[in-house]
């Protein structure tokens, strides 16, 4: 600061209401669940157990969680994804469960920093070890589906689920805070990883109990799924590097909750 | 006139009856800077009067309109000292939607403001929003419609309306709610002439005839002199001085040491009293100027020379256009047969009307649209046949918002970008790069995010990324759109140190009064047609002509013939300074 002194009193600054979900402009959350709406015409991959395309979209939900905290990320996401549903109808797959994964994908990421006093991550974890629960349990229980397979096909759901109560969490967001872009790069590759991982068995939770896939199933994406999460954190971290650095730079007001 | 603000400042103490708005000691701090962008601003804004700001890019002008209906610190979080009240509401104690009844504010782009499908559900959101009667909505759609000569287009696309007319909506949006402080921020900024008079006349009438309570910041200082009660200066956040609009702008050394433009009639006279003549008050109106001229007895010299642009009737054409026709999607016919030849080595400005088909031609130019009919060649080669980077390397485009030229993240690799993705060696690249860096000032910059510097700055990373590929010709679409009066003529030194480097350069602009400096021709364009081809003196004193198009020529060139009325000696001066040096005085004894 200059040698400049206010000589009037400082007073405390408050907002009063306005145009915003948990701190963020609604403003910013039509822009990123346009951005991804637009993502989701761009098809990824072949996923299996859904039948259909993963879109480019995923790999930003991350990224919108973080720019957006909790809530307002999960609204800009869902909104997004339920967007893609119509325009490109390619990539959906089982569309309520597609909605239902962005929601939680950018809700965890959101959740990632404790500070304001708001700390939802522990109630994330466990809806998630629950969820974990339902969809191995049923595999191994009542699928009869090999131990062995069951872990080796759910290596990043269980390893999601143990690594968010760890302080790899907290380590993220100081990455994601970093001036050190290529620190912030390490947090978003990790990170979107993480945040899908979590989303990735609670979706299973579900689309296993409806599609039930078999043995043969299991073993095919045993090798599938870490490939399809290294090119969502590709994607989280090549759009995020630019995404959080222009937004640094321009100064744009951030939302209360963001990280980065 | 350096005025004693305080004491200004507190002439009334009655917050509810005389005044619409009391600052007291109000500085701010935006979140992330190291510095206050409003210091200690202690003002009165007084019921019915139309009071302008004027000051030089980051005095703090636009921080202090959005200060007035609490977006600051509200909307931007930061720390805040000292107090405004709006019509007595604190606006740190209440929300912005209840400060938002009470002041209306336009801001400098339209666009950033306009979110409906039609003009009059545009101007029903904010009623709508604060649950009006849906009759009273509509009695009010009519009339702020009418107000601003809007109700012809109201269930238009605002997309489908022209910058002015954006601008318009926009105001009548805001009076809709009957605010009792209408707020502009830079409302003319991107319109031409004619424009930006009609919204000045707009906001002046609802000021005479509504009393309605006026905050105005605008670079225009002409325009400001016709309307304003009062003027504010801001410097480096803090309010320098405050007084009735003559005093203000008529204190021309004071302006320009704050980078300030003062009118052009009132530069004219100030150089004028510099060289002899008795002036105690400057002019800062044409209206003034009949009445004191027969006093002074200016005499035009005996034989004026002036500086000649340099015949090029002989040079190579760079850019030969014929007879080309462009028609948008919706059938908006934007060029009529236009035929020009650009030849090398020019200093061209296209003038014209906002929708007069200027940008259409360069973006045909640059093979960004292609012509409906005729032929483009760039020296002997077809437009139609020239691979992109070809037309690059030949043709550079600096278009009118640099941010929409930007996408990488620092300013080396911005600069470098285009060099790396049309085959140029390492070496090369690295070599151009680090002289267009240098060239533009841009080298103890280049790591940083290019967003992050000033928009000014950010024009000079577009100009250097341009400059890197060595083109023979730049063109630059409304350089100096939003920039005050220091950025403009940086950026139009800029393209001087081009054009005297050999470069071919092009530019679009509304800003007539800038560009006797630096431009040698001028194409006025009107309604897709180019209306007039010719010299820069013999254009700008074709009044007639420019009117057409809804341009009007600088202050200076009416100023000029004003003078030359009586001796009818053809004089086309174009500047301040070329009339003080052609007028001389003949009767120094009497003040005026």
């Amino acid at each position: 600061m200059s040698d400049f002194r206010p000589s009037g009193p400082e007073r405390s600054v408050q907002l009063h209401g306005g145009a915003a979900i948990d701190g963020a402009p609604i403003a910013y959350i039509v822009v990123l669940a346009a951005v991804v709406a637009a993502l989701s015409f761009i098809p990824f991959s072949v996923v299996l157990s859904s039948g259909g395309s993963f879109p480019m979209s995923q790999g930003v939900f991350g990224l919108v969680g973080w720019i957006l905290g909790p809530w307002a990320g999960a609204v800009a996401a869902g909104i997004g994804t339920l967007l893609g549903v119509f325009f490109a109808p390619h990539t959906a797959g089982v569309w309520p469960l597609s909605i239902y994964g962005a929601i939680t994908a950018s809700f965890v990421a959101g959740c990632f920093s404790t500070e304001h006093g708001r700390a939802w991550w522990p109630i994330v974890w466990v809806w998630s070890v629950l969820s974990l629960g339902v969809y191995l349990g049923r595999a191994y229980a009542l699928a009869a589906i090999p131990l062995s397979t069951v872990i080796w096909g759910s290596t990043v759901d269980w390893l999601s689920v143990l690594l968010l109560a760890t302080p790899l969490r907290s380590q993220i967001v100081r990455w994601l805070r970093s001036p050190d872009l290529s620190k912030v790069a390490l947090g978003l590759f990790i990170g979107t990883s993480l945040a899908y991982g979590i989303s990735h068995c609670c979706v299973c939770a579900i689309s296993y109990y409806l599609f039930n896939w078999p043995e043969a199933v299991w073993l095919l994406l045993i090798p599938i799924i870490p490939i399809e999460f290294l090119f969502r954190s590709l994607i989280g971290t090549v759009v995020g590097v630019g995404v959080l650095s222009g937004l640094r730079a321009i100064g744009l007001v951030k939302p209360r909750y963001a990280i980065y | 006139m350096h005025s004693d603000v305080s004491s200004q400042s507190g002439q009334r103490t009655d917050a509810h009856g005389e005044d619409v708005a009391v600052l007291e000691q109000v500085s701010y701090q935006y979140p992330t800077a190291s510095d206050c962008a409003l210091k200690d601003i202690s003002l009165r804004i007084r019921r019915g009067e139309f009071l302008g700001i004027v000051g030089a890019t980051g005095a703090g002008k636009s921080t202090l309109c959005m200060a007035l209906n609490g977006i600051v610190p509200q909307f931007y979080g930061g720390r805040f000292w000292g107090r405004i009240r709006i019509d007595g509401l604190d606006t740190l104690e209440h929300p912005i939607a209840s400060l938002a009844q009470r002041v209306g504010q336009v801001f400098e782009d339209p666009e950033t403001q306009l979110i409906a499908t039609s003009v009059e559900n545009e101007v029903a959101f904010a009623l709508e929003n604060q649950r009006v009667p849906r009759d009273e909505i509509r009695l009010r759609i009519a009339e702020v419609l009418d107000l601003v000569r809007l109700s012809h287009v109201r269930s238009k696309s605002p997309n489908a309306l022209s910058g002015g007319q954006k601008q318009r909506l926009a105001i009548a949006a805001a009076l809709a709610t009957r605010p009792r402080l209408l707020v502009l921020d830079e409302p003319t900024s991107q319109l031409d002439p004619v424009g930006a008079f009609e919204i000045f006349a707009t906001v002046r009438e609802l000021n005479r005839k509504l009393g309605m309570t006026v905050v105005l910041v605008s670079h225009a200082a002409e325009e400001l002199a016709e309307c304003a009660d009062r003027i504010a200066l801001l410097s480096d956040g803090r309010l320098l001085t405050i007084g009735a609009t003559s005093d203000v702008l008529g204190d021309v050394e004071m302006l320009l040491a704050q980078h300030v433009r003062p009118p052009q009639v009132t530069s004219t006279f100030h150089l004028l009293r510099q060289a002899g003549a008795p002036l105690s008050r400057l002019p800062t109106r044409m209206s003034e100027v009949s009445a004191l001229v027969p006093s002074l007895q200016l005499e035009p010299s005996a034989s004026p020379s002036l500086p000649q642009p340099p015949l090029r009737s002989g040079a190579r054409p760079l850019i030969t256009a014929e007879n080309l026709h462009y028609s948008y999607p919706d059938g908006t016919a934007a060029l009529k047969g236009v035929s020009l030849s650009i030849r090398e080595g020019e200093y061209v400005v296209i003038v014209g009307q906002n929708g007069a088909g200027k940008s259409t031609l360069v973006r045909l130019f640059m093979k960004l649209l292609s012509p409906k009919s005729g032929r483009i060649h760039v020296q002997d080669q077809d437009l139609a046949t020239l691979e992109g980077s070809d037309l690059a390397r030949r043709i550079g485009y600096v278009a009118q918002n640099p941010d929409h030229q930007i996408f990488c993240s620092s300013v080396e690799e911005e600069v470098s970008f285009a060099l790396r993705h049309i085959g140029y060696s390492t070496a090369e690249i690295e070599h151009r790069t680090a002289e267009s860096l240098r060239s533009m000032g841009l080298l103890s910059v280049r790591r940083v995010h290019p967003l992050s510097l000033p928009k000014g700055d950010r024009a000079r990373v577009v100009i250097a990324a341009v400059l890197a590929m060595q083109p023979e010709a730049v063109i630059f679409d409304e350089p100096t759109t939003g920039q005050d009066y220091r950025g403009a003529r940086y950026i139009l030194d800029l393209t001087q140190a081009l054009h005297r480097a050999g470069k071919t350069v092009v530019v679009i602009t509304h800003h007539l009064y800038l560009m006797p400096d630096y431009a040698e021709r001028v194409v006025v364009m009107g309604s897709g047609s180019i209306l007039l081809d010719a010299p820069i003196r013999q254009a700008f004193h074709s009044v007639d002509v420019l009117r057409r198009t809804f341009l009007s020529p600088p202050q200076a060139v009416l100023l000029a013939r004003e003078l030359d009325a009586s001796k009818k000696l053809g004089l086309q001066l174009l500047t301040p300074a070329e009339i003080a040096r052609h007028f001389a005085v003949r009767r120094k004894e009497t003040a005026s």
